[in-house]
């Protein structure tokens, strides 16, 4: 077995689940193609099939961020597999039916990655509650955490945006609306 | 409150990021042993700084798939260096520019290379010296004049133009005949050399070499139709498949000829090998065509130059050769059977001789 187009896969997989946008490229670019081409002969669009990519390729960086992370096969498989089974889940929400599922026998591992994709779907979830609860926070807190974790901006940025004397006086702030999100959401939660 | 706020909030921060000195953090994990309220507490602020760095991340990731694909959607699907670019289709422009000009010699040098298939050229190739007793009798009554010894190789239809010897045909009759003959109503013969020709349209405008010759006792009672007649006009010819003078009756079914030659007309009439040059008429006694060919398909299918391209050649030629073109129809008001009496005057057998 030749063991070195997987290591240059695990060294790219490595780089990608640090969010490194060339490595993220270098996947997208390889395998949105493949994808592109099987979901239009079955039933999609163009713009379907960036979503549905995009969204497996979301399922394989929240995969790569777990510390357990082992993909047992190359990259391009996962991200095709994981995608048509996407497909198929949306075909069935859109017509709102149980669709029997192909017989894939022969590949074998169509399904085999149902538990990533369900994982994915409550942390999706989770994430949307998440987000409800950010938006419900009011400012400056919204937009404040959304720029410290979802903007990647350092306290300094911070304090200099919103007009704190100093970044510690800004972190204090954070802790605050920090404390105010939790009671918003674990209080959303517990209903 | 707020102390103990930022307290745990920095805590759950540091463990989670992994900064924790290892003394705290032996602290930390005892007192989260030991106190379940602040365990629970903080499990809930190191869940909500997780999900916050997740959702983050996650968000970031989307962002930058967004912008990659962007990036491609954007990108040609292939990208050519611009000179390579340029080179391929300068190429191509040059090999249509090309395509272009052999299709356009060839189209206009197509009247040699009619599809044999499709066209045949009515002159009538004689293998076997066939002389009919009629004619025989003829020949020895008309003995002074001089008769070809050889026989002839083709032989053709010609009608006059003028009284006084000019005569049109098919140039595909005459095309390279070391001499011609034509054979008058009366059986004479009398040699004719070729003064113009048209191969494009078909046409060849002969002389009568004896200044004496006259076709008939009258100038030449028809006139040449300088327009084309429409679909369906009734037509007839006269000319000379055997040895003796045929008629034949048709009309026009197609304004345009072979291959939707403009100068010609389709018509749908018997015609026979030796008909060529034969002239094609209208009830009033116009000349409005010349038999030039038959299409294979089916026997009456007839293809006929029109008389525009014998009054074009007759036009090119007549300031040298002072040809009076015929104006006067003095067949108009006869019946058909009159009509061809007269006409047999003006029409001849044209004889072709050839190594």
């Amino acid at each position: 077995m030749n063991s070195n187009p997987l290591n240059t896969e695990q060294h790219l997989l490595a780089q990608l689940a640090r969010g490194d946008r060339a490595a993220t490229a270098q996947v997208y670019n390889q395998h949105y193609k493949t994808v592109n081409s099987w979901l239009i002969k079955n039933g999609g669009t163009a713009s379907d099939a960036a979503d549905i990519f995009q969204e497996a390729m979301v399922v394989l960086f929240e995969k790569s961020q777990l510390d357990e992370f082992r993909l047992t096969c190359k990259i391009g498989t996962y991200l095709f597999a994981v995608s048509k089974h996407l497909w198929y889940k949306k075909i069935e929400k859109q017509r709102n039916q149980p669709i029997s599922l192909p017989d894939n026998t022969d590949e074998g591992g169509d399904w085999a990655y149902e538990d990533d994709i369900n994982a994915h779907h409550e942390r999706e979830t989770h994430y949307v509650q998440l987000n409800n609860a950010l938006e419900q926070l009011g400012e400056p807190c919204s937009s404040l955490l959304k720029a410290f974790y979802h903007n990647n901006k350092s306290m300094q940025e911070i304090a200099a945006d919103f007009g704190y004397t100093n970044p510690d006086n800004a972190k204090t702030q954070k802790y605050k609306c920090l404390a105010r999100l939790r009671k918003l959401f674990y209080g959303v939660q517990a209903k | 409150m707020s102390i103990d706020n930022s307290y745990i909030w920095n805590l759950a921060e540091a463990y989670v990021a992994g900064e924790m000195p290892d003394a705290e953090r032996t602290v930390l994990l005892s007192r989260l042993q030991t106190d379940a309220a602040f365990a629970a507490e903080f499990h809930e602020c190191v869940d909500m700084i997780r999900s916050l760095d997740g959702s983050g991340k996650q968000q970031q990731f989307r962002n930058i798939l967004q912008d990659v694909h962007q990036e491609l959607a954007n990108k040609p699907s292939r990208s050519i260096p611009l000179r390579t670019h340029y080179l391929r289709t300068a190429g191509i422009a040059a090999g249509i520019a090309l395509l272009t000009s052999f299709t356009t010699y060839w189209s206009f040098n197509r009247p040699d290379k009619r599809n044999a298939t499709q066209y045949n050229v009515l002159r009538r190739e004689i293998e076997n010296i066939k002389r009919s007793q009629n004619q025989l009798i003829q020949n020895i009554k008309t003995a002074n004049t001089s008769a070809p010894v050889l026989a002839a190789r083709y032989t053709g239809t010609g009608f006059a133009i003028t009284n006084d010897g000019y005569l049109v045909t098919n140039y595909h009759v005459i095309d390279g005949a070391d001499s011609v003959y034509i054979q008058n109503r009366d059986g004479a013969y009398f040699k004719a050399i070729v003064k113009a020709s048209d191969p494009k349209n078909d046409i060849a405008i002969l002389k009568v070499q004896d200044e004496k010759f006259r076709f008939g006792k009258t100038d030449v009672p028809y006139t040449f139709s300088a327009t084309k007649s429409g679909l369906g006009a009734r037509i007839y010819t006269l000319g000379f498949p055997e040895d003796e003078i045929i008629y034949n009756e048709g009309y026009v079914s197609a304004k345009n000829g072979y291959e939707d030659d403009s100068m010609q007309y389709r018509l749908e009439l018997p015609a026979d090998p030796g008909q060529s040059g034969a002239p094609v008429l209208d009830a009033k006694g116009n000349v409005l065509a010349i038999i030039t060919a038959k299409g294979n398909k089916d026997e009456g299918n007839t293809y006929a130059v029109s008389s525009k391209a014998v009054l074009q050649l007759m036009h090119s030629i007549r300031k040298d050769l002072s040809i009076r073109i015929p104006k006067n129809n003095k067949l108009s008001n006869l019946d058909r059977e009159q009509q061809i009496q007269k006409l047999e005057y003006y029409t001849c057998s044209v004889k072709v001789y050839k190594k």
